[in-house]
């Protein structure tokens, strides 16, 4: 126990006064993940819990078919990311991120949207 | 000087000359994330520290006493791939008499590296040793033995991420594994007159992780405590082996019903410790922890590997 004590506490020295960061997850998007929304958006939102790098941040979205419906490059600002979106059709929609943090950290995921029924 | 001054100055130097380095930093596979269970350990390599986990339970002793447990653990990377744990638990048993026993176990430690993560199939793979070390607890008083316990340890982690549309509430579950052969380094306690047993330790968990419910399947809007609770029941076994004459081969364990609050910075956890059969307690006991992730709270000093970073820049991100 006296070297867990005399660790911890040279790890709180040795990090007092750094910054603390932590990894960008989803916090939540717009269509929602998993929602089905009435009529075509014609942008994809993506807001996290960290902000971002912008240069090393991605997202695509794809059709059932897997081709790209989303245009142009994403805009980061802060913590969240846009991209629009090409005119959709109904059906489903799936959106793939990948995202870094500015401490470094990344974190990825996909989730599905619906449009039209 | 204590005698673990050497070891402790060593690896105060070592945080001190921390590297940096890309993190993927706690136990994140894909978009999957594990998080540190409480009964068993997560199969990830990573930087953070359990302080402190708390247990309280009765024995299997007629009548039973009853236990404290209150152990800290701290994890540090020594490369992205391997890692080294330290962990000291102070126990404090009661009897019915009113009598008490308390003092230090054995001093742990555990090197562990990680064998595979598998992105797209949220499969994470580590091998690796534990050792509770002789003569570094309350030996006089039982809660320390004069022995090692060297245990060989295999740990798994799976994601149900790949599950079809159909059934994709299924999706945000996941199981982890340890798989263990405990070895003594003495075959016999002359101090109790006992056999000394080798043993399979080993141990599960199935959790529902209802931040990957949010993110990857659907996010009904919940208020937002619920989107940061991962339920899970945990089960944590050890059945002897060899070396055990005149004692009978009972499996002995708890399996753990509880939940998991995962911030961005800590979690919290609490389990009940439900005994599997009367040689294994009396009654239903309580786990808690408080768990740091120092990568995410220290990200450009203790949160990053020692040695072997990939100091340069990120890399491009690419599906």
């Amino acid at each position: 126990m006296r070297m867990l004590i005399f660790a911890t506490s040279a790890l709180l020295t040795v990090t007092a006064g750094t910054a603390a960061k932590a990894h960008a997850f989803l916090d939540h998007a717009e269509p929602r993940v998993g929602s089905t929304v009435p009529t075509a958006p014609r942008e994809l939102s993506l807001s996290f819990t960290q902000n971002l790098e912008p240069a090393f941040s991605s997202v695509e979205v794809s059709d059932a078919n897997g081709t790209r419906v989303d245009q142009g490059k994403p805009k980061i600002s802060a913590s969240v990311m846009r991209v629009s979106l090409k005119p959709l059709s109904p059906g489903t929609y799936r959106v793939r991120w990948q995202v870094l943090s500015v401490d470094t950290h990344t974190t990825e995921g996909s989730f599905t949207f619906h449009v039209g029924r | 000087m204590s005698r673990y001054m050497p070891l402790s100055f060593a690896l105060a130097s070592t945080i001190a000359l921390a590297s940096t380095s890309d993190a993927f930093a706690h136990c994140f596979v894909g978009a999957r994330f594990f998080p540190a269970t409480l009964a068993t350990d997560d199969p990830c390599v990573a930087d953070e520290m359990s302080l402190p986990t708390v247990s309280w339970s009765k024995t299997a002793d007629m009548p039973p006493a009853s236990e404290w447990d209150i152990s800290g653990e701290l994890s540090k990377r020594i490369t992205e791939n391997f890692g080294v744990s330290i962990g000291e638990t102070w126990a404090q048993i009661r009897q019915p008499d009113g009598s008490v026993t308390a003092g230090f176990q054995n001093f742990e430690t555990a090197f562990q590296y990680q064998l595979l993560k598998d992105r797209s199939h949220e499969l994470a793979l580590m091998a690796g040793v534990v050792v509770e070390w002789g003569n570094t607890g309350a030996t006089n008083s039982g809660l320390g033995t004069s022995y090692s316990l060297v245990t060989p340890t295999l740990y798994v982690g799976k994601g149900f991420g790949e599950l079809p549309d159909t059934v994709a509430w299924a999706r945000p579950f996941a199981v982890t594994g340890q798989f263990g052969y405990q070895i003594p380094t003495s075959s016999f306690d002359f101090s109790q007159s006992v056999f000394i047993p080798q043993q399979l330790v080993y141990g599960a968990s199935l959790q529902y992780s209802m931040p990957y419910l949010k993110s990857e399947v659907i996010d009904l809007q919940l208020p937002d405590f619920f989107n940061h609770l991962i339920p899970i029941v945990e089960v944590s076994l050890t059945t002897p082996v060899a070396n055990n004459f005149g004692n009978p081969y009972t499996t002995t364990g708890t399996v753990n019903p509880g939940v998991i609050w995962v911030g961005s910075y800590f979690q919290v956890g609490l389990e009940a410790q439900i005994p599997i059969n009367r040689e294994s307690g009396s009654g239903v006991g309580v786990l808690g922890q408080l768990h740091l992730y120092l990568d995410d709270m220290f990200p450009t000093t203790v949160g990053q590997p020692l040695f072997g970073g990939t100091s340069a820049a990120p890399r491009k991100l690419t599906f």
